[in-house]
């Protein structure tokens, strides 16, 4: 009976994605069938998502569109990484020049006014 | 120093932890694809589009890493959620060319919440109570909560057993669920 207090759970927990595929293609014992129903029971977003996954008229696109996605995703990532470390390097070499410059600089004023002190 | 392929097992909010502390979107890059498959049923589920679908995923992870990098998100997976429904919500408006509001009804839930809920009823009271609420659902409902909550039967099986349709099982466990929480509440806000 203490199941009942189920009724007042809202999970956030994790889904299994190959349980989810498993699920879709009617791989799953009904024990494990009622496991993933509770977390659709629980959960909106595993709800909405198991709806919508049932409308694709053929799990093999299912698995192509979710590897398209993260090879996408990950090259994105890859680029936007590439793009960060090429400008943190802009930035470092423009301090390196504005050092350089500035250490010339206080060389020169340094020669200026010892040559002149030494005139005086 | 962490580096994001080393730790393939951390929690979502570990891996945001990471990226909030160092910026490297390779934090993300490991926590995106495991909302992929999900966040396709989603757009899927709106959009009833195949090519959409996977086009509106592709726009809700580019969305993620430009807001992540702005501001924290403490449940990422309740937030990830609504700005999914949003941008599906955002092409079908333009689709159909109509104003239209965003979805942000839905309860964001505090990591897990279960009986925490009800924090000053014991666990028999409140076992009690639901069995009150239980009893004064309909009979469809009723049938449908014990066979899936109490007998931990799939929809299918009920389905066999009673005689409805799937969608009508799915249907009568949300509703029976939100009316026995309704119930609940109605009971603890009168103090019986």
């Amino acid at each position: 009976m203490s199941d009942l207090l189920n009724i007042l759970s809202n999970s956030n927990k994790d889904i299994d994605n190959q349980k989810l595929m498993d699920y879709l293609s009617g791989k799953l014992s009904a024990s494990e069938k009622h496991e993933v129903e509770k977390q659709m029971a629980e959960n909106a977003m595993v709800n909405d998502a198991v709806e919508g996954l049932q409308q694709f008229k053929d799990q093999k696109h299912l698995e192509s569109y979710v590897d398209q996605l993260q090879k996408q995703l990950n090259s994105y990532i890859r680029q936007k990484k590439a793009r960060r470390a090429k400008w943190f390097k802009g930035q470092y070499e423009q301090w390196i020049y504005f050092s350089l410059v500035l250490v010339l600089l206080l060389i020169i004023i340094a020669y200026v006014v010892i040559k002149r002190l030494a005139h005086a | 120093m962490n580096r994001p392929e080393k730790h393939p097992d951390y929690s979502d909010q570990d891996l945001l932890e990471n990226y909030y502390r160092d910026g490297n979107t390779e934090w993300l890059g490991l926590l995106l694809p495991r909302y992929t498959l999900l966040l396709l049923g989603v757009c899927m589920k709106y959009l009833k589009n195949e090519e959409e679908a996977k086009d509106c995923v592709q726009q809700v992870f580019l969305k993620a890493i430009t807001e992540l990098a702005k501001y924290r998100v403490e449940y990422f997976k309740a937030w990830i959620y609504m700005v999914a429904k949003n941008h599906c919500l955002m092409r079908i408006r333009d689709r159909q060319g109509k104003r239209s509001i965003e979805i942000n009804d839905f309860h964001v839930p505090s990591m897990d919440e279960t009986t925490e809920g009800n924090p000053h009823l014991e666990k028999d009271e409140l076992l009690n109570r639901m069995s009150d609420a239980l009893a004064q659902l309909n009979n469809e409902q009723k049938q449908c909560i014990i066979l899936f909550y109490l007998e931990k039967r799939s929809y299918q099986e009920i389905a066999e057993t009673t005689g409805y349709t799937l969608l009508q099982v799915k249907s009568y466990i949300q509703n029976g669920k939100r009316n026995m929480k309704i119930m609940l509440e109605n009971r603890m806000r009168s103090g019986k």
